[in-house]
């Protein structure tokens, strides 16, 4: 009787156990693996040559995305713009060097973004290699080297505009990433990098791209080289820019354009001269913000009386070509706009129009800027004649007159500066261009540079900003407030610590 | 012998053949009277049960105590039952009718050991509530019903110690917010709601922190209040552990009311509740406006040219819409009534019992254009299939619908209608002077552009902002009884939420172009959720021989998945105002959808042992597995042992014959809290906002991946004593805790942009405590026939603090300063919610009297002697008039140097105290609740006493400078259009909040029975209650009562001027037949 009880007992407790099972016997760990429905996962990604590839293109777009930022970053705070009505205050305050670290100008996460794609494509690239058979490691090289290209151009708009910052090699893979990684010293990085960069040049490639559009909007090895030869001469290390110049100059695929097609550099673009430039189609919803930026009815940006004084008939400028409605334009009496973003042709009235409005490129480097900053390597080495030659070359194509200077370092140093003006007006160069003469030599020229910068505001602020820029500390940006508040391995550049 | 009982059996046998043959006739009757006074009992219950205790039949008495019932089978047991009188068996004798007497059953028993003996059915332990040795508090809400109550929260507030509760706003449809024993999270604080053993769903969608406040939260009780039999609150947590990684901001237990065994009952109740607003701020009128706009022009710019509005120009195109003497905040706001109707029906017989109620709640809001429609249903349903399968059936429908106000340019209508020029006209006129029947809405105003300086009544009026929920929710429970000591459970429950949310705002509400993108808006959200919670459970209490010995336990296991997914659209330029939605032809701004979903499996154990009835030990063992985590973090253990001793058991104490039960206990518990957002862990790559370079696609990564995220835990430790004096008469109990929060979920952690990231989704990490102790205590002073009088008083300190910042956290969390704006610094140690700002010392009277001290008081000088100027940041000096700050460094500068720590929100101490009589049928009862040693912002002073814009002001700043020497006592700075620096964030407008406020005070009359009888009602109650009508407090905003609005937690405490809590007035009918 009594074992029939348990019998009975043990029998429920079976029934039950099933009955339990039945809902909760699905308990497992992939049951709780649970993916997002929407968007892309790490785990699902990385797996072939194209995300390798896509991410690339992300660091690009995103860098092209920049393009006004590095506008204002290469132009506002020198000598030729000026503000219009509508500017904010965070812009007109960095013209006039009030810059205070709440400035969202000082602002670089969007320049690390980019580092971080690229650091991410360095890294998962060889990972996707083992996976993806068609994945060759020529490819994985070359993607490599794109990425390492636009990793050091970030870092030396970084440098120039901030000084020292933090040096990240790696992506940010996860929470376990140290971020909390403090400043390196400027010049520090641009040497490593131009060490990387002279490394995987080799692994760029020449034609590999199968478009126009690649070949200018990607890196290539002609890239590679216009960038060495462009932070060699910020690090003032002639030698080098004269050498990576020379790849470029003796590259039979580039070539200055004839005067008379100078305005195609810029309009379609893409022209002999582009050796690159962040790609813009706004067919494929590519826009950049130069044309908004510019346009006459935007009441941002002007050319500067400097700048006037260069282009403008009005002021007996001699540049045909180079001058008013090329890289200027006259509304009614006295309304000038830039017109190199704007513009179709060198006629002053074709606007660019429909999907055209916003397709214009972000050229970074081109042939002319090349020659120009082997002009500049050779004068400081004093082969003078050869500058010379440079400069005449560059003069000529823009159909004015040579001019004849005098021997010495600072005589062609003033003469290239100003035909730098000249051939890259409102591309992005100016405030860097005088920032390397600033800084040549220990700062031997430094009142130069005030005074040119002096020139282009109103008399009553030209002592305070003297002032202000006396110190060269107040030529780097300041970190942004909130970037020192996340991060306190971070000191603030000196300037601005009070 | 054998064969004599061969024979026994064998006549036996023919014997029930015989009663076999019989079965037709056998047939019982009798009478069930009353043991004590020999009255008959109408509607018991006769039931006859086979020989598995399935009920096979029954019947029930008539009027006159007599019953019939023909026998299925007459070897059946036979019993006979009824409420209130213990259950008898009787014998099955056909032959004469039986007189069964029924012994009442609670004569002896009395009420409290009724409730105290209860197995509570709720929970996922298995101890008897009386020996519970963790921190809980039980309110009982039966009672409470016929006194008219009118809140949850009412019921709650300031009576159970340790429990914060602030009404977040008086708009209607809008909660309170709890905290139980201090904030011990980042973010807002939602306790779980668990109603009948099934926890509430809620919303796993990382909700956005900037525009949720208090009301999401507290609206998490979605149940009619009569439903509610009673609420639990758990507060440490080795009671909270039961809940896992639920549980860190505490349990609230809701039971609701079950059928009876017994005639079925109807029910109705009615409130009227007529709700009144505390009187508003006092503003300026239009003609005290335009003077302080004089002034301030005239302060900051000397000579000026005059604006045409405030000229008082007759040929003024605009001059009638700009002479008006506007009393905004009265335009917007209204008296408001609400009608709350609940009929239920409950009853049961042995075999069912059930219950059934309805209610409608119209809730009218004190700002104008607002009101909340609630409507709930319920139905609990249980089924004894046989005496040890009982089958029980949930269902609960509620819908609600809010009509709001739209906030526009960061203000909600009742903001708008503080700063809003009281000179403007709510109607416009014509240059004539004529009305046109048109709202005055210019694009333009004095006050700036019509978009932001909208017309309040005009966009409440025309605008709409409707809210529509509903809500399901199902529960199937099996329990079965495999032995006495082994029960088996088996619950399903399903919860369905889904919610719309509709807004459109006309472009005649605004003064501004219908082609204007915020016009003429339609804005629609759309939103489901839904869970399903499985729980299996085995309950088991091992009857030893000898009763000192007992062991009781519980074993369940949990699944749980719900998902959620809604989508929003937004358009503009829809073509008519009368075209309110967004999916006719018009231009679409933003069209989103989100989804997800999230999944849990859960293992809990439970295990008693009460030894001699007098010490005790309780565990709880519980692991949760939660699908928002990653394989290394996924499974969490949280824990409690509870150890109790009822010393009033002792042999020792017999003698004290005054010690009722009384225990001493100790808890030590950890729970937890998950990420609200499921899928945070994950890193993920999206296209970027072109999505291609060139001709290729171009893909980002977006977020983060998380290897470290984990469960936040919370630890405490309680100690706690329960006394029980004097036959009940005196109650205390008493607790104090430790509550350790570590590994803090951080939400949207900033990290250095140097990674190429702004934030981190989470990150745990630092530590936070609170501390403190906790008193209640009830009198029950006389308790007689006709009399009852009884007092409850409680009190709980809370101490919070930062014990770790996290490595590498930013303790500056703002460095701004400025007028109106205070930095947000995080100080290890420190309370959290602290408020950092300048010490205000009242305004300077002169030019010269304006100086920069040493903190000796003497007059700053420069190397040459010359003063050095009072500046603020060096840039402006200070002048007479100018709001005087202290120099706390001795520079004679006031910059972010000077800012020291002014106060915070956290109060030292909640609590409530009350009285209960009552006299024959008469009841009263009077509840305060407290709130002391906490700090305000008063948001609403720096907006209305700045004197610095074109915002109207208060009455207040009719004290202010004006003429050089003015000294006087209070005196405001003076008026001066954009002062740099004459509020900023200072101590000016931090004020202390500590309030004592008459919560509720309540009448209630039940009528007698005779009367009852003679209306043909069983019941009849009538109460009138009054709520918040008398607050006592030095705060000089409208109400002290301000949310602990912990969205942003490092600013907490803010007085924002949402509609504060109206007085409610309110006369409640109950009649039951």
């Amino acid at each position: 009787m009594k074992m029939k009880i348990k019998m009975n007992l043990q029998k429920k407790i079976r029934y039950l156990m099933l009955f339990a099972l039945l809902f909760t016997g699905i308990s497992c760990n992939d049951w709780l693996e649970l993916l997002p429905p929407g968007g892309l996962i790490k785990e699902e990604f990385w797996k072939t040559k194209e995300d390798v590839e896509a991410v690339l293109m992300g660091a690009y777009d995103s860098f092209a995305s920049m393009d006004e930022l590095l506008f204002k970053y290469g132009e506002i705070r020198a000598d030729l713009v000026q503000y219009d009505s509508n500017l904010g205050s965070d812009e007109r305050n960095m013209m006039q060097s009030n810059i205070y670290p709440t400035n969202y100008l000082c602002d670089w996460s969007q320049f690390y973004k980019v580092i971080n794609y690229a650091n991410e494509v360095i890294h998962h690239a060889p990972l996707v290699q083992k996976i993806d058979d068609t994945f060759t490691p020529y490819q994985v090289e070359s993607m490599m080297a794109e990425a390492y290209f636009l990793r050091s151009l970030a870092y030396f708009y970084l440098v120039r505009i901030f000084r020292d910052v933090p040096f990240i090699t790696g992506p940010t893979l996860s929470d376990g990433t140290d971020f909390y990684v403090p400043k390196t010293d400027g010049d520090e990085i641009l040497r490593i990098l131009l060490e990387e960069l002279k490394t995987h040049r080799s692994s760029a490639t020449t034609d590999g791209y199968a478009t126009l559009a690649e070949l200018k909007g990607r890196a290539t090895k002609a890239a590679y080289d216009a960038l060495i030869a462009d932070i060699a001469l910020w690090l003032f290390d002639y030698n080098t820019c004269i050498e990576y110049a020379d790849n470029i100059i003796g590259n039979k695929d580039y070539t200055l354009m004839p005067s008379t097609k100078w305005f195609e550099i810029f309009y379609p673009g893409n022209s002999l001269e582009g050796i690159f430039e962040f790609q813009f189609d706004d067919d494929l919803n590519q826009r950049n913000s130069m044309y908004g930026l510019t346009q006459r009815y935007a009441y941002l940006y002007d050319p500067s009386p400097k700048a006037l004084e260069m282009f403008a008939a009005d002021y007996a400028a001699r540049e045909l070509y180079r001058g008013e409605n090329s890289s200027i334009k006259k509304y009614g009496t006295d309304d000038y706009i830039i017109w190199k973003y704007v513009g179709r042709a060198p006629d002053g009235y074709s606007i660019r129009s429909g999907s055209e409005q916003n397709s214009c490129n972000w050229i970074v480097y081109r042939y002319a800027e090349v020659l120009l900053m082997k002009a500049e390597a050779l004068s400081q080495l004093e082969r003078f004649d050869e500058a010379h030659e440079l400069l005449t070359k560059i003069r000529d194509r823009a159909d004015v007159s040579a001019i004849s200077i005098a021997n010495s370092k600072i005589a062609y140093e003033d003469a290239i500066l100003e035909e730098r003006a000249l051939e890259l007006a409102f591309e992005g160069k100016r405030w860097f261009d005088l920032l390397r003469m600033g800084r040549r030599d220990n700062y031997a020229r430094k009142a130069a540079l005030v005074e040119i910068i002096i020139k282009n505001v109103p008399s009553t602020q030209k002592r305070i900003l003297a002032t202000k820029l006396t110190n060269p500390l107040g030529w780097y940006m300041p970190i942004a407030e909130s970037e020192i508040e996340r991060n306190r391995e971070l000191v603030q550049n000196p300037f601005y610590n009070y | 012998m054998k064969e004599i009982r061969k024979t026994i059996i064998f006549v036996l046998a023919m014997l029930s053949l015989m009663n076999s043959f019989a079965q037709n006739k056998t047939i019982i009757r009798g009478r069930v009277i009353d043991k004590a006074d020999k009255t008959t009992i109408i509607g018991a219950n006769i039931i006859e049960y086979n020989r598995e205790n399935r009920v096979i039949n029954g019947t029930i008495t008539n009027v006159n105590g007599d019953f019939v019932l023909q026998l299925i089978d007459p070897g059946n047991v036979v019993s006979v039952s009824v409420i209130g009188y213990t259950t008898q068996t009787i014998k099955v004798d056909p032959s004469r009718a039986v007189i069964v007497e029924l012994s009442s059953s609670d004569i002896q028993i009395g009420e409290i050991t009724v409730t105290a003996q209860a197995q509570t059915s709720n929970r996922l332990t298995n101890i008897e509530e009386r020996d519970n040795a963790s921190s809980t508090v039980k309110i009982d809400l039966i009672e409470m019903h016929n006194e008219g109550i009118v809140s949850a929260a009412d019921a709650l507030q300031g009576k159970v110690s340790g429990l914060d509760i602030i009404s977040s706003s008086g708009d209607p449809g809008s909660g309170s917010s709890l905290v139980i024993r201090g904030l011990s999270s980042m973010g807002n604080s939602r306790p779980l709601v668990v109603i009948d053993g099934i926890p509430q769903m809620r919303i796993s969608r990382d909700f956005d922190l900037t525009s949720a406040d208090t009301e999401d939260i507290s609206n998490l009780i979605n149940i009619a209040l009569q439903d509610i039999k009673s609420i639990e609150v758990l507060k440490d947590a080795a009671s909270t552990a039961a809940y896992g990684s639920q549980g860190a901001d505490g349990v609230l237990l809701i039971e609701t009311n079950k059928g009876r065994m017994g005639k079925v009952q109807f029910d109705y109740n009615y409130k009227y509740s007529l709700n009144v607003q505390p009187p508003a701020t006092p503003m300026l009128n239009g003609d005290e406006y335009i003077m302080l706009q004089l002034e301030e022009w005239h302060n900051s710019q000397g000579v000026f040219d005059l604006p045409a509005e405030i000229a008082y120009d007759r040929d003024y195109i605009d001059f009638y819409n700009y002479s008006a003497n506007t009393d905004w905040i009265a335009a917007v706001t209204s008296g408001a009534q609400t009608h709350d109707h609940f009929f239920k029906v409950s009853g049961g017989g042995e075999k069912t019992r059930y219950y059934t109620s309805f209610s409608y709640i119209d809730e009218g809001g004190t700002t104008i254009n607002t009101n909340a429609k609630m409507f709930f249903t319920r139905i609990n349903f249980d089924y004894f299939l046989s005496r040890k399968l009982l089958f029980s059936v949930q269902f609960n429908y509620n819908s609600n619908s809010t009509e709001g106000n739209m906030s526009i340019s960061g203000r909600n209508i009742r903001q708008m209608a503080y700063i809003k020029a009281p000179n403007m006209s709510i109607w416009e006129y014509d240059q004539f002077g004529k009305l046109t029947g048109e709202y005055f809405t210019p694009i333009n105003s004095y006050q700036g552009y019509g978009g932001d300086y909208y017309n309040p009544v005009a966009v409440s009026e025309l605008g709409k902002n409707d809210y529509v929920e509903n809500m399901l929710q199902n529960t199937f429970i099996l329990r079965y009884k495999i032995s006495d000591w082994l029960t088996f459970n088996e619950t399903v429950s399903f919860q369905y939420s889904g919610s719309k949310s509709k807004s459109f705002l006309p472009f005649n509400a605004m003064g501004t172009d219908w082609l204007q993108w915020t016009v003429n808006k339609a804005d629609e959200t759309n939103s489901l959720s839904s869970s399903k919670n499985i729980e299996s459970q085995i309950l088991f209490n091992v009857p030893f021989q000898a009763k000192q010995h007992v062991l009781s336990g519980s074993a369940t296991w949990i699944v749980k998945q719900s998902q959620y997914e809604g989508m929003n659209i937004q358009s503009n330029k829809t073509p008519s105002v009368n075209i309110q939605d967004p999916s006719v032809n018009a231009q679409i701004n933003w069209q989103g959808s989100w989804s997800g979903a999230s999944r849990d499996l859960s293992g809990v154990f439970n295990l008693n042992y009460k030894l001699h009835d007098r010490y005790m030990v309780q565990t709880i063992l519980r692991a949760d597995a939660n699908s928002a985590f990653g394989d290394n973090n996924r499974w969490g253990l949280f824990k409690g042992v509870s150890l109790g001793w009822r010393f009033s058991h002792e042999p020792l104490l017999d003698s004290w014959d005054f010690l009722g039960d009384c225990m001493l206990r100790a808890s030590w518990g950890v729970s937890g809290k998950q990420p609200g957002d499921t899928y945070a862990r994950f890193a993920t790559y999206s296209t970027t906002a072109n999505g291609n370079y060139i001709q290729n696609p171009a893909i980002i990564p977006t977020s983060i991946q998380l290897d470290n995220i984990k469960w936040e835990s919370i630890t405490s430790y309680d100690l706690g004593l329960e006394l029980n004096l004097f036959d009940d008469r005196l109650y205390l109990e008493g607790d104090l805790y430790n509550k350790l929060t570590t590994n803090i979920l951080f939400g949207n952690y900033s990290i250095p942009t140097s990674s190429g990231f702004p934030q981190l989704k989470y990150l745990n990490s630092g530590e936070l405590e609170n501390k403190g102790w906790e008193l209640m205590t009830e009198i029950r002073a006389i308790r007689q026939k006709n009399w009852y009088l009884s007092f409850s008083f409680n009190t709980s300190q809370n101490i919070n603090a930062f014990t770790k910042l996290p490595e590498n956290f930013n303790t500056e969390r703002s460095t701004s300063i400025g007028n109106g704006q205070y930095p947000l610094r995080v100080v290890e140690g420190e309370p959290i919610g602290s408020f950092f700002g300048f010490r205000y010392l009242g305004v300077w009277p002169s030019d010269e009297m304006v100086k920069a001290t040493d903190a000796d008081g003497n007059i700053l000088v420069d190397s040459e002697g010359k003063r050095i100027p009072f500046t603020y940041l060096g840039t402006y000096n200070f002048k007479g008039g100018d709001a005087i700050y202290e120099d706390i460094n001795h520079d004679g500068k006031i910059d972010l140097n000077d800012v020291v720590y002014i106060g915070d929100s956290n109060p030292n101490f909640v609590g409530g105290f009350g009285t209960n009589l009552k006299y024959k049928n008469f009841n009263f009862a009077l509840n305060f609740n407290y709130r002391m040693g906490f700090d305000i912002v008063n948001r609403v002073a720096i907006d209305t006493e700045n004197m610095s814009g074109r915002h109207n002001q208060s009455k207040a700043v009719l004290n202010r400078w004006r003429v050089q020497g003015q000294d006087e006592e209070g005196m405001l700075p003076r008026a001066y259009l954009n002062h740099p620096a004459n509020y900023l964030g200072s101590d000016r407008f931090v004020e202390k909040g500590d309030f004592i406020r008459l919560n509720s005070i309540t009448m209630g009359y039940r009528f007698s029975q005779t009367l009852c009888s003679k209306l043909g009602l069983r019941s009849a109650n009538l109460a009138f209650s009054a709520r918040k009508l008398l607050t006592f407090t030095n705060y000089t905003g409208q109400d002290p009562e301000v949310s602990m609005n912990a969205s942003n937690p490092f600013w907490i405490g803010e007085d924002r001027a949402n509609t504060p809590p109206s007085k409610v007035f309110t006369l409640s009918l109950s009649i039951g037949f």
